[in-house]
């Protein structure tokens, strides 16, 4: 492989990050307020909800799956974990509720898709419409407000100079990028969205792999809701609307293929910064909220469009390299050794 | 103009060349068919059968070389549809129809149709009668309704609504037919000779060509070795003709060591150590079932003993975790995982299984992949950027290291690889063997059972027959498939 291949490779595959930079530079220009720590630190506070819903959704795309009901179970867990802090004045019984409602929908989710072999596209969107309505019944549309004091402090908690959520984002980041690189189920995971027949002649359990995935998707969605109610200081029924979309903008940015069997973490990331910083951007730009939705959906797009095009960049490169390596007489060729620790895991 | 004493032959090919790439498919085929005549065509995977085929009706275009039918040349750009015009019809294995249409809508698709619906429903039925299914088959009933062999039938007689039908090309007809099905089916093919229609019958059948074929031709490498009238055949020839680096091949005779495995089918079946043992049969036949039950793939666990001790496995996780490893005949749907690493691809089962491996995985790829002379890109590359006979040693690879399997299930382990990595593998299967794996090895190739195993056990719908290694061993394994299909058993093969 030349190595104008081999950048164009590098390239393709780090595509995100070189836009993430230009998108800086570009609101920098626009407006120099937006480059500044405070700014940054703003960014980085918008988008921790966001970034917890995104990585476990990350890994059920690489499965081939995916969980569009995540906005709603967000929303439900906030009202329902702040009737149970108002009705009993303890915001840790209310925070337990809540995680109580995202793994049981998140379990209901895997079930169907992984041991009834439902569509997960679906019956998470059938699961959208399910919890988000129900979050409306309960409430009867209103706002769940008055939340116990103590609760309401958890959206400002420093841990020494560092905001909890932001902790809770790091550390979310970290056990995903440990677990596709590091650990055997990241390999499953992958194995799984790239082939779900050989992996079930493995020895793979290829339903309690992906219930498993729902279930943390479900839960992370919970934690992802009572994080919002706290920031905000009331749970509002539709408190997570639009997330689901947002999440799979970030992932599909991250270079996770949606056909499943290729992904990283550290695309994802930049993913999650990628939309941050367009959100945030436009805010600082004045630009309006309907408009930005209708920015965030082209995103999208354009994240699917990208995702099909690296796809389809790298595949042929490779093939060139193959053919190339197959004249060669070495039978060992590790002249490509792996660089990037989450790298190892993306081989596409 | 010259003058000939013979017909003009149906169908000729003339110095027909077929590249895919780099790869000679077709190697200036010169073959010509006289109308009525039904030719056997014969050869192992990859021996250019279906490229025959497939250049005649237009699916591939050829490199070089003319194809004539009845005299006239045919276009250049040969296209599917204009193959059906010229009434060149090929029958598959699986017909192509419609699933979910009924029989009168499939008869009618992407062909011309009579204007009303009772036009429609009487020429359909005239179709239907031509191949004597009129009484078993009804023109309303859906298409996913009907057994394999009545959809054959479906797809016969949809090519007579399409005019005379000139050239009949069978590709693997009779492999999932039932006895009965079979006789049916050869009787309509003479019954098309007869009125003139010239026949290609491509099969692993042997027993089915010789039946119903007046004249066979054998393919190996894309070239055409050998052309005979079946009765001046006789099954050394043949089998000489389908795999001549059998007469190079040294007879090793090993001696097995402790039994392995024993699985009760219609007889007992065992497997020891130190020997490699083939499970013969047709293509998709029962033997490729036995594997598939011995790794815990079938509804109902088989009934057998792994090392003295009761052995059911429900699961693969099972099988594996008793050490029976299965390396799966479709290598990229049940097998690779396209879009991972070729280190990975190996290592994948043992990932998750720690105990097992004591080994560092690195240091386990680096060794397969000497051990089995894999050449191709490095490790980290995607395994689909491996050639055929490559990707098959990784997915040898992953079952044999790091773990030692107890028993090593092969399914047509060198079916699409090229000879050399045909005999890399071989060694390597070998060596396991004598470090005390049992190895199975289910194929429908006799070559492949001839070169890799000590011994076969040979399937014929519900038979199971013996077959211990001779010098002989190819020969005997078509003997005793024309044994079995009740066929003389006299050296001189006569069409029936």
């Amino acid at each position: 492989m030349t190595a104008t291949e081999r950048a164009k490779i590098l390239l393709a595959q780090n595509g995100i990050f070189v836009a993430l930079l230009l998108l800086i530079v570009f609101f920098s220009t626009l407006n120099p307020r937006f480059f500044s720590f405070s700014n940054g630190e703003t960014v980085l506070l918008q988008i921790v909800e966001l970034g917890i819903i995104a990585l476990p959704i990350a890994f059920i795309v690489m499965t081939g799956s995916v969980d569009l009901s995540v906005g709603s179970i967000a929303s439900l867990t906030a009202v329902i974990s702040g009737m149970v802090m108002n009705e009993t004045g303890s915001p840790v019984v209310g925070i337990v509720a809540g995680l109580a409602v995202g793994l049981l929908t998140g379990a209901i989710n895997g079930f169907l898709v992984a041991y009834f072999g439902l569509s997960s596209m679906v019956v998470t969107l059938g699961a959208l419409s399910v919890w988000g309505g129900l979050a409306l019944v309960i409430t009867n549309g209103a706002t769940v407000t008055g939340l116990p004091e103590s609760f309401r402090a958890l959206g400002k908690a420093m841990v020494g100079p560092v905001p909890l959520q932001l902790l809770l984002l790091v550390l979310a980041i970290a056990t995903a990028g440990y677990l596709l690189a590091r650990h055997p189920i990241g390999r499953q995971v992958l194995a799984v969205g790239g082939n779900p027949r050989a992996s079930h002649l493995i020895g793979i359990n290829v339903p309690r792999v992906r219930m498993l995935l729902f279930i943390a998707s479900g839960a992370s969605a919970s934690v992802a809701g009572i994080l919002l109610s706290a920031k905000i200081q009331a749970a509002s029924p539709t408190i997570g609307s639009g997330l689901e979309i947002q999440a799979l903008t970030v992932v599909l940015l991250g270079g996770v293929a949606f056909s499943g069997g290729v992904g990283r973490i550290s695309s994802v990331v930049a993913g999650l910064l990628f939309v941050g910083v367009l959100r945030n951007g436009l805010i600082i730009l004045g630009v309006s909220p309907f408009l930005q939705t209708a920015l965030i959906g082209a995103t999208l797009i354009a994240g699917v469009a990208m995702d099909s095009s690296v796809q389809r960049l790298v595949n042929e490169s490779w093939a060139k390299r193959g053919k190339q390596a197959m004249q060669a007489t070495s039978p060992v060729d590790d002249s490509h050794t792996p660089s990037d620790e989450f790298a190892q895991s993306s081989a596409r | 103009m010259i003058l000939s004493d013979r017909e003009t032959p149906r169908l000729e090919f003339r110095s027909m060349t077929v590249d895919f790439g780099a790869t000679r498919a077709l190697s200036s085929l010169t073959l010509s068919i006289q109308p009525g005549e039904i030719v056997g065509m014969l050869g192992h995977n990859g021996a250019g059968k279906s490229t025959v085929l497939n250049v005649a009706t237009g699916a591939v275009s050829a490199t070089d070389g003319e194809i004539l039918v009845d005299g006239k040349l045919l276009p250049r750009k040969l296209t599917p549809k204009d193959a059906i015009d010229l009434g060149l019809t090929v029958i598959h294995q699986e017909p192509a129809l419609a699933q979910n249409l009924s029989v009168l809508d499939n008869m009618f698709l992407m062909r011309p149709a009579p204007a009303t619906r009772t036009a429609r429903l009487q020429a359909a039925q005239t179709a239907l009668n031509t191949v004597d299914a009129s009484s078993s088959i009804s023109l309303h009933q859906p298409v996913s309704s009907l057994t394999l062999g009545q959809r054959q039938m479906v797809d016969l007689a949809r090519s007579e609504l399409a005019g005379e039908v000139r050239v009949l090309f069978l590709d693997e007809p009779t492999a999932a037919l039932g006895d009965q099905e079979t006789r049916a089916l050869h009787d309509l093919i003479r019954e098309f000779a007869a009125q003139g229609t010239a026949i290609i019958y491509v099969s692993h059948r042997l027993p089915d060509i010789i039946d119903v074929c007046s004249r066979i031709v054998v393919l190996r490498g894309g070239i055409l070795v050998h052309d005979q009238p079946t009765a001046n055949l006789t099954v050394r020839e043949l089998a000489r003709a389908l795999a001549p680096e059998l007469e190079q091949d040294a007879r090793i005779v090993h001696m097995p060591g402790t039994t392995v495995l024993e699985v009760e089918l219609a007889s007992r079946l065992t497997f020891a150590e130190n020997e490699v043992v083939g499970l013969f049969g047709m293509a998709a036949g029962p033997q490729f079932a036995v594997l598939d039950a011995l790794f815990g793939l079938t509804h109902t666990p088989p009934v057998a003993q792994l090392d003295g001790m009761p052995y059911r496995p429900s699961t693969p996780r099972i099988a594996i975790r008793a050490g029976v490893h299965l390396v799966p005949g479709d290598r990229e749907q049940d097998g690779l995982v396209a879009a991972m690493s070729a280190a990975d691809n190996v290592r994948l089962p043992w990932l998750f299984r720690r105990k097992r491996s004591n080994q560092s995985t690195s240091t386990t790829y680096v060794k397969a992949r000497a051990d089995l002379a894999i050449l191709g890109p490095g490790a980290d590359a995607p395994i689909a950027e491996f050639s055929g006979g490559n990707r098959q040693k990784h997915l040898l690879a992953r079952w044999i290291y790091p773990s030692r399997p107890r028993v090593l299930l092969l399914a047509q382990p060198t079916q699409g690889v090229d000879i050399s990595a045909k005999s890399d593998i071989r060694r390597v299967v070998r060596h396991l063997a004598g470090e005390g794996t049992a190895v199975l090895v289910a194929s429908a190739e006799t070559d492949e059972i001839a070169t890799m195993c000590d011994r076969a056990y040979v399937f014929f719908g519900s038979h199971i027959v013996e077959i211990p290694r001779t010098d002989d061993f190819d020969e005997q394994l078509l003997h005793t498939l024309l044994d079995l299909a009740n066929l003389p058993n006299e050296t001189k093969l006569e069409p029936a």
